[in-house]
């Protein structure tokens, strides 16, 4: 295939057992630059234990991630972080007793210059000095970061940028997930991992979200997408992957995995076998 | 449709729930008629879990109703709620790991102190499960997926409850133990227990379901005979898409 | 080789010993999340009741047993009703602190009652030794060694074949599903609590009778035994506990062997560290379990802070730095001096527990390093005053935050854990490491304070010297938190997994936080040392460690200016008040529960 060749992130065997589970059994994924492949299946089929594997938070027990040629299999959340990797969680995890401002500009810390020397012991204690001296050169991309931070809040309209100083805690449960979109894209990410990004939400907000990372597939954006709204996911996915009990059970284009009878038995159920036939025959 | 439903056994009314300030559930009312299985179908974050945790006493609504059998269930402790006749499947199984099979099982009978009708009982959730006979002195987390769910299911039956409360109880199984599990819960049915389940999985449920309930960001947006709405497009666009399909 | 066995026999003994503490402090970790600060306090307290059984009652030896035990049990449930069932539903930072409180109060209530002096505890038992292949045994070795079976087999039956213990069993693998069994998880706590105190209890009169003496400093020093050998074997699990017992028991022992008695509690703390850095799980869990998934913002409450406008603290800051032109008595200053100082240390551990969410135990071990470093670097290199306060707060800053990085990979109480005995490991090299801190004798001598070569002895100077340092810290730390740091360290407290998604390093930014945090501590530390004159390995100690806890949660955690409130008022008030010393402890014990039970964000708010 030719996304092989051009791959940003290839999975290869990749393999995750808890005790007598096995969560993610044997993945092999290739995401092109620019695509987008929604990774769908029932609650429990090893999605987000995918993700997990793929952002660092969890190592394999088998099996290798590759992210633009390297092999990044085992390293740390923070090594890809700074690589280019964001990611949302699926409970959303904001950070409580932030701000909306502070949530995102948390987003930005990989391009922070302060951060930016990873010479040991000499680098924090820079940092450390230029957050009390706090130079002009801090005091303007700090204030740039904000400008920015509007910017990208700006895109849920009026959602968020009313309640940019309110602590996240006090967040609707729709708003945290756009706080961690907003967090994710502040990151300047090369490949955005969404996991379930419209749980929660109404089928208005539903719609908004699907604008939105139709949005970012259009500017360019990599997109990983875990989601159960199959219409979202048949609208804005380049390509389908179904897993179930921890395995790829089937991968192709939407339609073509929608009509795929392993996916409809696993995921959709027999009751809508019938339904899903229908309509793809409509 | 109208089915000429008997009296409730379960009923929530007007329930408002929050998680801190955020609103999980709006004016939620949902009954159970005795003997019936009631299905409340919705996705993720949709305030399906919370409404179990409603019904067992684990989250304490800030207003409404919640009656069983006629008397209320506010202010009661779970262990309470479950002595008066609720058994729970929880999600995920939520099995004692580290405890046998057996014990597992035993566990739900804590309530009961008829010890020969308890042993009795066992061997009857044998028969109904052959395949836990061999399974009953392993480590409860060494099992599959689906053989744990039989232990839940096998576990909640112990304590002889009047109605079951499930949660997901196909997810992250195989097709093979969906199709089991779905014959199973029409069996306890058969045998009188009232049960009421969550699920995400909409065909699944409403094949074996009385009537069913479409949950959305802690609103009930649908509700009826599932023979109704199992044709209904509405189900399907309410928590599969939202999107109006063409 | 004879005495290798004795060494055996008495590990042995020993980590039986341990293992009763150990076991009670698995069982509550089991089922409710939570390391009984206070087990030893329960210790403490049926060491005492035996004593008052024995020396008062003359009550023959198996009563005294069940004297102490059902005693010590009543202690636990009252602890577990009063104390900890009404914090079930708040953040686990909660209970945490609460555990705390009771164990300063249940000691000051010993400490009142019987005076902190030792006491003979005789064991009633006869002086014989048998021998037994190449060493001996006592029969109060036997006695011991008993009980420790005894209760094992005890505990054994009950969780294998009660109703109850069942309930617990299924309760410590998961509390809510096994109230949805029926378990009734406050009749279990109950339980817990009573069969741990009961053990605790009796550990303490064994303990007792062993040395034939009982004090009031042996509470810490059983907490952090039991610990350490719970967590060695793993958190909640209760075989577990018994072997990490008796395995702390011969390390313990055969460290004395080859190195001396006074390396004993080195040993145990060392591997504490060992264990939490390579296992934290402990020895016997499975290596890899799937990663957890905390809820945001669930180990400190949310709030919102009150907001005090700069020109308030202006005014404030002005009128106490004109104090001294009015005719305030020199005990007035000497006072608010305490506070400053005190103020410092709580600058230093709101930023580290409050901001950063690592709710150190030992921050005392940083006013130690602060004080040792400015007192020898002014003594024996004659570095002018000024400059060896500085270097105090630098060295402070550097070896606090490499002693205290083995944690950095830790959670919650673990992290207390570890801190506790990190700062007990540091009070141990002091008294260990006569050639460079002379030991058990301390320092004295230590030059006044002086700057630019004016000395500063008038409480005047004082004064206005502490308090200058201790606002240009305070002034330091806001501008910390308004940076881009401040945001960095708040984001970890809330949620470190989410963080390191984002590349925030949580050894980086743990180690900046305690850098900082340790500069402020150090420079106290020195303060004091030229202050005081003399000090030694006992002069900070662990109580200024929970009273600076308690300022930091008086004042709100993370809040700057509810720091030096806080001091202000934990020193103040008892003054105002006339409280006699040995009361104040008890009193700040109080607060800090009082605290946690009814106004949890302090007085100005977590930031």
């Amino acid at each position: 295939m030719a996304e092989q060749l051009h791959a940003m992130l290839s999975l290869r065997g990749l393999t995750r057992r808890f005790g007598g589970l096995t969560a993610v059994d044997a993945i092999d994924l290739d995401l092109a630059r620019g695509e987008l492949i929604s990774i769908i299946g029932p609650n429990g089929a090893g999605k987000t234990t995918l993700f997990n594997l793929v952002t660092g938070l969890d190592r394999p027990d088998a099996g290798t991630v590759r992210f633009e040629g390297q092999d990044i299999t085992g390293l740390s959340p923070e090594r890809l972080a700074a690589e280019g990797i964001a990611r949302t969680f699926q409970l959303g995890r904001v950070f409580g007793n932030l701000s909306v401002m502070d949530n995102v500009l948390i987003g930005a810390h990989t391009r922070l210059r302060a951060v930016k020397p990873a010479v040991p012991v000499i680098g924090p204690l820079l940092e450390l000095g230029l957050a009390l001296l706090r130079p002009s050169s801090v005091k303007a991309e700090e204030e740039r970061l904000r400008e920015e931070v509007r910017a990208i809040l700006a895109r849920f309209g009026e959602r968020l940028l009313p309640r940019i100083d309110q602590p996240a805690y006090s967040l609707s449960y729709a708003n945290r997930r756009r706080v961690e979109i907003a967090r994710a894209l502040a990151l300047k990410p090369r490949l955005l991992l969404l996991d379930e990004p419209t749980a929660g939400m109404n089928p208005t907000e539903t719609a908004e979200m699907q604008a939105l990372v139709a949005e970012l597939k259009a500017e360019g954006l990599t997109i990983l997408l875990i989601e159960h709204k199959l219409e979202m996911v048949m609208r804005l996915s380049d390509r389908v992957i179904v897993m179930d009990e921890g395995k790829k059970i089937a991968e192709g284009p939407g339609e073509q995995v929608r009509t795929d009878p392993k996916v409809i038995e696993a995921y959709l159920g027999h009751g809508l076998s019938g339904a899903a036939e229908q309509e793809s025959a409509a | 449709m109208t089915t000429s439903a008997p009296e409730p056994l379960l009923a929530l009314s007007n329930v408002n729930t929050f998680y801190g300030q955020a609103q999980v559930h709006f004016d939620l009312s949902i009954t159970v008629a005795r003997g019936h299985i009631v299905c409340l179908l919705g996705g993720n974050a949709s305030g399906k879990s919370t409404t179990m945790k409603i019904i067992l006493g684990l989250v304490k609504p800030r207003s409404g109703e919640v009656t069983f059998d006629g008397a209320s269930l506010i202010g009661l402790s779970t262990p309470q709620i479950v002595r008066r006749g609720i058994a729970s499947v929880p999600e995920a199984r939520r099995l004692f790991a580290d405890m046998s099979v057996r014990e597992n099982i035993l566990m739900g009978a804590f309530v009961r102190n008829d010890r020969d009708a308890v042993a009795q009982d066992l061997d009857r959730m044998l028969t109904l499960f052959p395949k836990l006979g061999q399974r009953l002195s392993q480590r409860a987390g060494s099992l599959s997926g689906g053989e744990q769910q039989m232990v839940a299911m096998a576990r909640a039956l112990m304590s002889r409850p009047r109605m079951i409360v499930m949660d997901e109880p196909t997810m992250g199984l195989s097709p093979l133990y969906v199709d089991r599990v779905l014959e199973l819960i029409r069996a306890i049915n058969q045998e009188g227990v009232s049960v009421f389940m969550v699920e995400q999985n909409a065909s699944l449920a409403l094949e074996i379901a009385h009537e069913a309930y479409v949950l959305q960001t802690g609103k009930i947006v649908l509700s009826g005979s599932a023979r109704a709405l199992k044709d209904d497009p509405r189900v399907r666009d309410a928590y599969l898409g939202g999107s109006e399909a063409a | 080789m004879s005495s290798w066995l004795d060494y055996t026999i008495n590990g042995l003994i020993v980590g039986n010993v341990y293992a009763l503490v150990a076991v009670g402090l698995a069982l509550i970790f089991g089922v409710s999340r939570l390391i009984n600060f206070a087990q030893g306090s329960i210790y403490l307290v049926g060491a005492y009741i035996g004593w008052v059984a024995v020396v008062q009652l003359h009550t023959p030896l198996p009563l005294t047993i069940i004297v102490v035990a059902a005693a010590a049990a009543v202690v636990g449930l009252i602890i577990e009703r009063f104390g900890l069932r009404p914090l079930q539903n708040s953040v686990r930072i909660a209970p945490l602190l609460a555990t705390i409180g009771i164990s300063f109060v249940l000691d000051q209530l010993v400490m009142l009652t019987f005076s902190p002096n030792p006491r003979a505890l005789p064991s009633q038992l006869p002086d014989v030794r048998f021998q037994l292949g190449g060493g001996t045994i006592g029969p109060l070795d036997l006695l011991i060694a008993g009980v420790g079976i005894t209760s094992a087999l005890l505990l054994f039956v009950f969780l294998r074949y009660s109703k109850l213990g069942w309930a617990v069993r299924a309760a410590s693998q998961d509390r809510d599903a096994a109230m949805q069994m029926g378990v009734d998880v406050n009749r279990v706590n109950q339980a817990v609590f009573g069969i741990a105190a009961a053990l605790g209890g009796v550990s303490g009169m064994l303990v007792g009778m062993y040395y034939n003496q009982i004090d009031t400093a042996m509470s810490l020093q059983a907490t952090l035994k039991g610990v350490v050998a719970e967590v060695v074997g793993g958190a909640g699990n209760v075989p577990g506990a018994v072997i990490g017992s008796l395995l702390l028991g011969l390390v313990e022992s055969y460290g004395v062997a080859v190195f001396g008695t006074s390396y004993r509690n080195l040993f145990a703390f060392l591997l504490l560290v060992v264990v939490l850095v390579l296992r934290p799980n402990g020895l016997f869990a499975s290596a890899r379990q799937a990663p957890p998934e905390p809820l945001t913002g669930t180990f400190i409450a949310p709030s919102r802070p009150v907001r005090i406008p700069r020109w308030a603290l202006a005014v404030a800051a002005a009128g106490f730095a004109i104090l001294p032109f009015f005719p305030v008595s020199f005990y007035v200053l000497q006072t608010l001096i305490n506070a400053w100082l005190l103020g410092m240390l709580a600058l230093s551990l709101t930023l580290v527990a409050g901001t950063m969410g690592q709710v150190s135990l030992g921050h005392a071990a940083l006013l130690a390093i602060g004080a040792y470093t400015s007192a020898l670097l002014s003594l024996t290199l004659s570095v002018p005053v000024g400059l060896a306060v500085i270097g105090g707060g630098l060295v402070s800053a550097a070896l606090g935050t490499l002693l205290i990085s083995p944690s950095f990979r830790l959670r919650g109480h673990y992290v207390s854990i570890a801190t506790l005995a990190i700062g007990e490991i540091v009070s141990l090299v002091i008294l260990n490491w006569e050639s460079v801190t002379r030991g058990p004798i301390g320092i004295s001598g230590i030059p006044p304070l002086s700057l630019f070569g004016y000395d500063l002895i008038s409480p005047t100077s004082i004064y206005w010297f502490s308090f200058a340092v201790m606002v240009v810290l305070a002034l330091l730390q806001g501008r910390l938190l308004g940076s881009h740091l401040g945001r960095s360290f708040r984001a970890i407290r809330d949620d470190d997994i989410a963080a390191r998604a984002y590349g925030l390093s949580l050894n980086r930014y743990k180690s900046l936080a305690f850098i900082f945090g340790g500069f402020a501590a150090g420079v106290s530390g020195g303060i004091a040392a030229h202050l005081y004159s003399y000090i030694n390995h006992e002069t900070f100690n662990t109580q200024q460690s929970i009273l600076a806890l308690t300022v930091v949660i008086l004042g709100g955690l993370g809040n700057v200016v509810g720091a030096i409130v806080g001091s202000v008022a934990l020193v103040g008030l008892p003054e105002v008040f006339r409280i006699a010393a040995e009361y104040r402890i008890l009193i700040y014990g109080i607060v800090l529960l009082l605290l946690v039970r009814f106004r949890p964000q302090g007085l100005l708010g977590t930031i």
